[in-house]
């Protein structure tokens, strides 16, 4: 500490009592703690729901339609302005059209050792939307092999109920993947035949679904009605467990997986519980920034004689203010670096707590809690300043 | 830096010096620098305000303080520092020591506010030619009033300066500490090429003054 310091400080004493410091410093810690959990808790959800450690690949796409009713039975198309009302949507990425086929289908077996025969409806979606899509994907015109995608739940009626009422052989994905059956399309002109092959089973989506170059085709040739809306839309969205788009769901009557949106509600709680820690951290530390700046007023009040004749001899108003800031400040410093080691330390302790339920959240705080500490920081620093600046002037008149 | 009074009047004596003639009130002046300035008057005639306006202490005037021609009004906060740091010092009738810390740290502090223009070892080497060693390092306000105005004195000498301005600067001490600290006062302002303005009671002989007035 220099000589100059050292002199001021014996006369510069903080004289508003060491109770009332000890309070606003009481004040800013449980603020800060308190603003610092808040932004961590929201940034430990946000991981929850986005991180690929955490992430569902089925949670993320919605296939909605309209809730049918006596009312609205045979009306359920969804119009254009439906479609464009919810690709403005802010939880919505992108959205994709189900186009149905509109016509008459049956597959049947080429086998005599396992036959079978059953009408189908087929029913296509943009490729961006399938998961399990790959390169064999595709269906150009002339092409007698067509590409279908079932969904896993009709193997698993197969395998695990069919099967053992009709006395049949259970099958894997991989066998199926290898039988070649019959896909029969009914036109105004006869029937026409296609081979059919699995090429992967879904989750996302509950229908038999054929590349969209064939539904496009077949539907342009067998197809009764020619411009029909689509009833069923499937969207991407980040967060199915947004309050909003399930609010928003239920005000315009539609319907969806209620299995993929049951984290709206946890997530309103989560939110409730943000929400009031960080309100309550803004006005605790508006109060301790009060309780602050009273005390820097006491103690420049306390010394105001001390002041005066200081600058009387010449002391610039600039190295008082200096001065009073390096006694002021860097307790503030200290404040925050302690509260964000607390909430390191909880951190790693919910993390490890987390982790055996297989939870993944980081084991390091959120850098917007670095964010959040530095602009209070920055806050604290700019109310420190101007209450010296102020009363400091004050004196100096 | 040179000085000048352009009829400067303090308002509340206004009446008062209006109705007598004086040599400083109300009239034009130009002290130079390296000047040795007397200012003589009897009690209540305004010795202290006059020095308190040139150190910019008083506002309560009228007319106008120049250095180097420019009004001290237009002084900023940091300027003014900057003058009562490097250009002038002053020596307060009535002190004006911290009276909590120590005589040897009243000093110290005056020394360091800005870069230092002597060595710590000065203090010592100046207490002891006014005869104030021994309580360097007692309590400001325990010292009597004639070891306080000796160590005001040194604390007005420890820095750099152009002027010094002294308020009956050795009214509490004997003949012997007042020859001792003129000539230490002297050394000082010539040491500096500065200006002095002293303002007493009565005619004296200490300096060789450039110039008498009375006020």
């Amino acid at each position: 500490m220099d000589g100059l310091e050292r002199l001021l400080k014996k006369l510069i004493r903080s004289g508003a009592g060491r109770n009332r410091f000890a309070l606003a410093i009481t004040g800013l810690s449980v603020a800060m703690l308190l603003i610092l959990a808040a932004v961590q808790i929201q940034s430990n959800y946000h991981d929850l729901l986005h991180s690929k450690t955490n992430q569902d690949s089925i949670a993320n796409f919605l296939v909605l339609n309209k809730i049918l009713t006596d009312q609205n039975m045979g009306a359920t198309a969804l119009s254009d302005s439906d479609i464009n009302d919810l690709k403005q949507q802010p939880f919505v990425e992108s959205v994709g059209l189900l186009s149905p086929g509109r016509f008459k289908a049956s597959i049947q077996s080429y086998s005599d050792r396992f036959p079978f025969y059953t009408d189908i409806a087929f029913e296509s979606v943009p490729k961006d939307f399938i998961d399990v899509a790959g390169k064999d994907w595709i269906w150009k015109e002339n092409q007698q092999l067509v590409p279908v995608i079932v969904p896993n739940m009709f193997l698993d009626f197969y395998n695990f109920q069919f099967s053992f009422s009709q006395n049949l052989p259970q099958l894997t994905q991989q066998v199926v993947k290898m039988i070649i059956f019959k896909i029969n399309l009914y036109g105004p002109n006869g029937i026409v035949s296609f081979n059919g092959q699995v090429v992967g089973f879904s989750d996302r989506i509950s229908s038999l679904l054929v590349p969209q170059e064939f539904m496009e085709w077949a539907n342009n040739r067998f197809g009764k009605n020619k411009d029909t809306k689509p009833s069923r839309v499937i969207i991407s969205t980040k967060d199915p467990g947004n309050p909003i788009l399930v609010q928003y769901l239920k005000a315009k009557n539609l319907s969806t997986d209620a299995d993929k949106t049951r984290f709206s509600r946890y997530r309103q709680v989560v939110d409730l519980v943000v929400t009031i820690s960080g309100i309550t951290g803004v006005i605790m530390l508006a109060f301790a920034l009060l309780i602050f700046s009273l005390f820097i007023q006491l103690t420049i009040v306390a010394c105001k004689e001390e002041i005066i004749l200081l600058i009387t001899l010449g002391a610039s108003p600039k190295q008082l203010r200096k001065f009073l800031m390096k006694q002021f400040f860097p307790v503030n410093i200290l404040i925050i670096l302690v509260s964000i080691g607390i909430i390191a330390i909880l951190q790693y302790a919910v993390h490890h707590q987390l982790l055996s339920r297989h939870i993944y959240v980081n084991a390091l705080p959120s850098y917007t809690v670095l964010i959040a500490a530095l602009t209070v920081l920055m806050v604290t620093w700019w109310v420190n300043r101007y209450f010296i600046r102020k009363y400091i002037s004050l004196s100096a008149k | 830096m040179t000085i000048e009074l352009d009829h400067i009047i303090p308002i509340p004596l206004k009446d008062r010096f209006l109705q007598r003639n004086s040599e400083v009130w109300n009239t034009s002046l130009t002290f130079e620098q390296g000047h040795y300035i007397k200012i003589k008057a009897p009690s209540g005639t305004g010795k202290t305000t006059l020095v308190h306006i040139l150190y910019k202490v008083r506002h309560d005037y009228e007319g106008a303080v120049l250095l180097n021609n420019t009004p001290i009004t237009c002084l900023s906060e940091d300027a003014l520092s900057e003058l009562r740091q490097q250009k002038i010092s002053i020596l307060f009738q009535d002190l004006r020591l911290f009276p909590n810390l120590t005589a040897r740290e009243n000093i110290e502090l005056k020394r360091i506010l800005q870069t230092p223009y002597y060595e710590p070892e000065m203090i010592e080497s100046m207490a002891e030619a006014l005869g104030v060693l021994p309580v360097l390092d007692q309590k400001a306000s325990l010292c009597s009033y004639g070891e306080q105005q000796r160590i005001a004195i040194i604390r007005a000498l420890i820095q750099p300066f152009t002027w010094l301005l002294m308020d009956e600067p050795f009214s509490h001490l004997d003949i012997a500490n007042t020859r001792k600290a003129a000539t230490l006062i002297d050394t000082e302002c010539r040491k500096r090429k500065a200006g002095l303005l002293i303002t007493d009671l009565d005619e004296d002989d200490h300096f060789n003054y450039t110039k008498q007035y009375h006020l």
